[in-house]
Order: structure tokens, then C-alpha cells, then sequence
């Protein structure tokens, strides 16, 4: 009984983070405003309870089942995006290579120093 | 026989059928992505994506009549998003390790895996509908699918986005590391999983734990970061 009550935890702060976002106009969806309360809550608790994380690790192992709905609908809405294929698939290639290799030399250059004083 | 065709439309109008295929393809697709050795550069989900669209193309079952039925899992999405808080709570101490580096680095990496990409397709003549969808293409599924909602673009192109935006990610950075002279495996986890979302994460924590454990930060951290600021810079 114990998962289930994690999945109740779960569904109240999905809950609360849709109350949130419809009752204050926010332009996020329910589930992230419910991920950062749930975090808070955890930070300030300490620790998360057995129930919430194997409610957690059991409905994140099955999320590829969740998306894949959406997935598939890559293959039955290509159309709606003919004409602008180059543009999708440069932006995407040259922008993601970009991003690595700033990211890599940003965080090597800001790890620089202190890399030897690592495990402290 | 007619009988069969009237009932399986009245069995494609009740969610059971979308769930079971679904289901089908997730077993069927993670089955054939083992074996062929769980490669890189095919994604499982898109392995089990493509039994499950040969599958509704087969059967006389339209996409939006299967998309109906499939809203009783991706209902689940919402719940799914607030549980990825608690690997992120579990992981949240290794922050203390590289402070200032992921203090750095998560919001100007973040912002420019964002800004490329939108810069390079604007360029390209993509209308306001494909910016959207191109957006979130970093920030781990469940999050972004909330994120392209807000947006107004497609969440098909989206996903599709998301996808190649993990595969090419990875690559790079196997391919780019040692040629920039990276060798910290937390700061490879951690562009693993900024640019990478989960399938830069599955490959960080073949690198080692403690890439993993970098990568899944940063995976979380970049997914909650984007969903916060992109919704609130997104029309300039």
C-alpha cells in the first residue's frame, strides 16, 4: 500500500501545480509547477519516503509507454511540415553540435581552477 | 465477417485498444532494440514507434480515433512530470561538488541550446508553428510536451525534434570530448544530460555512476530551468 500512497502524493502536488497554474494565469504547465513544489517540499522534509520513490522510479520507467503517443504521430503528420524539412533538420543538427561544444568548453573553463580540489 | 468489422470499430472507440497496441509496441520494440545490440543512434522509443504506427496504418483505426483512446496514458504525463522531482531531489547534493561550474553552465548552456537552433531555423524561413515545436528540444520529454503546449506548436514535431536532438547530442559529445580535451566525467554527464535529455543520460551512466549521476542533474535541471524562462521569453 505503501506505492499507492506515493502515487497519491504524486497526483495531489499534479493537482496542485494545475490549481496553481489555472488560478494564478501562470504559463507553465501543471506537472513542472507540481515537480518544483515537490522538490521544495523534499528540500525542506530532508528525505522522500519509500512509498513516494518507488511510486516515482515505477511511473518514470514506464514514461518511453507515456510518450509514445505522441511519438507516433511524427509519422502521420510529416506532411503538415513539408517545405521547411532543411530548415528543421539544420537547426537541429548544426544547433545541437553548438550547444555541446559550448557547454563543454563553458564548464571545463568554469571547472578550471578548482578541478584539483575535487572530493573536499 | 461484417460483424467483425462493425465490432472492432466499436472496440476502437473504447481506450482499451489504443492501450494494447501501445503496450504491444513497447514490448514488441524494446525486444528488437536488445537485440540489435541497443545502438545510439536508434532510440528504443522510435523502434517501438514505428511497430505502432505499421500497426494503426494495418488496422482499420484512424490516428486521431487511436490518439483518443491513448489520452487514458498520456493522462499519466502530468503525475509522470512531478515524480521526475524526486531523482532530481536524490541528486541535488552532487551540486555541491561543482557549484559555480553548474551555476555557469546551466543557465547560459540551457538558454543557447534554445537560442541556436531557433536563430538557425528563423534564418531558415521556419514559420512561428515550427519555432515552437524546435523550442523545448533539449529539456526531457514529459516537461517539454507542457512546454510546446504552452508554445502553440506540434507536439508530433516536437518529439521528433526531441529525438534526433538526443541522438546527435550524444554522438557529439563521444565524438567531440577528447578533441576539446574534456575528460571530467561529471562535466561530460552533465552536457550529456543539459543537451541530451534522457537518451544523453542513458549513455552517461554507461560512461560511469557518477556521469549518470551528473547527467540525470542536468537533465532535470535544464528541463525545469526551459519550462520556467521559455514560456515567459518565447514571443520576445
Amino acid at each position: 500500500m505503501e506505492i499507492l500512497r506515493g502515487f497519491l502524493i504524486l497526483i495531489g502536488f499534479f493537482l496542485a501545480g494545475e490549481l496553481t497554474r489555472l488560478g494564478l494565469g501562470l504559463p507553465f504547465s501543471g506537472g513542472v509547477l507540481g515537480m518544483l513544489g515537490l522538490v521544495l517540499f523534499l528540500m525542506a522534509r530532508g528525505r522522500a519516503s519509500e512509498g513516494l520513490a518507488a511510486a516515482s522510479q515505477s511511473i518514470i520507467s514506464v514514461l518511453v509507454l507515456l510518450i509514445m503517443p505522441g511519438v507516433v504521430g511524427i509519422f502521420f503528420n510529416v506532411q503538415a511540415f513539408n517545405g521547411y524539412w532543411i530548415a528543421i533538420l539544420s537547426a537541429l543538427i548544426l544547433g545541437t553540435l553548438l550547444s555541446v561544444v559550448s557547454t563543454l568548453l563553458l564548464m571545463q573553463w568554469a571547472a578550471g581552477g578548482d578541478s584539483g580540489k575535487v572530493g573536499q | 465477417m461484417t460483424g467483425f468489422v462493425e465490432g472492432f470499430s466499436v472496440l476502437a472507440d473504447s481506450p482499451m485498444l489504443a492501450v494494447g497496441l501501445t503496450l504491444a509496441a513497447f514490448v514488441v520494440g524494446q525486444a528488437v532494440f536488445v537485440r540489435l545490440g541497443k545502438p545510439v543512434w536508434l532510440p528504443a522509443v522510435l523502434v517501438s514507434a514505428v511497430f505502432l504506427s505499421l500497426a494503426i496504418v494495418a488496422l482499420p483505426l484512424d490516428y486521431p480515433v487511436y490518439r483518443q483512446g491513448a489520452a487514458w496514458l498520456t493522462a499519466l504525463l502530468g503525475p509522470a512530470t512531478v515524480a521526475l522531482g524526486i531523482p532530481l531531489f536524490q541528486q541535488i547534493h552532487h551540486i555541491r561538488q561543482m557549484l559555480w561550474p553548474i551555476l555557469i553552465t546551466l543557465p547560459v548552456g540551457a538558454m543557447l541550446a534554445v537560442v541556436y537552433t531557433l536563430v538557425i531555423a528563423w534564418a531558415l524561413g521556419a514559420t512561428p508553428e515550427v519555432l515552437a515545436s524546435l523550442a523545448p528540444k533539449s529539456v526531457t520529454a514529459p516537461i517539454a510536451i507542457g512546454i510546446t503546449e504552452e508554445l502553440g506548436g506540434s507536439i508530433s514535431l516536437m518529439m521528433g525534434a526531441l529525438l534526433l536532438t538526443g541522438v546527435i547530442a550524444t554522438i557529439s559529445v563521444d565524438m567531440l570530448a577528447a578533441r576539446l580535451k574534456v575528460g571530467d566525467e561529471r562535466i561530460l554527464g552533465f552536457a550529456l544530460g543539459l543537451n541530451g535529455h534522457a537518451i544523453g543520460t542513458v549513455r552517461a551512466f554507461e560512461i560511469s555512476p557518477t556521469a549518470g549521476a551528473f547527467a540525470s542533474l542536468g537533465m532535470s535541471l535544464t528541463g525545469l530551468f526551459t519550462a520556467l524562462l521559455l514560456p515567459l521569453l518565447f514571443p520576445f
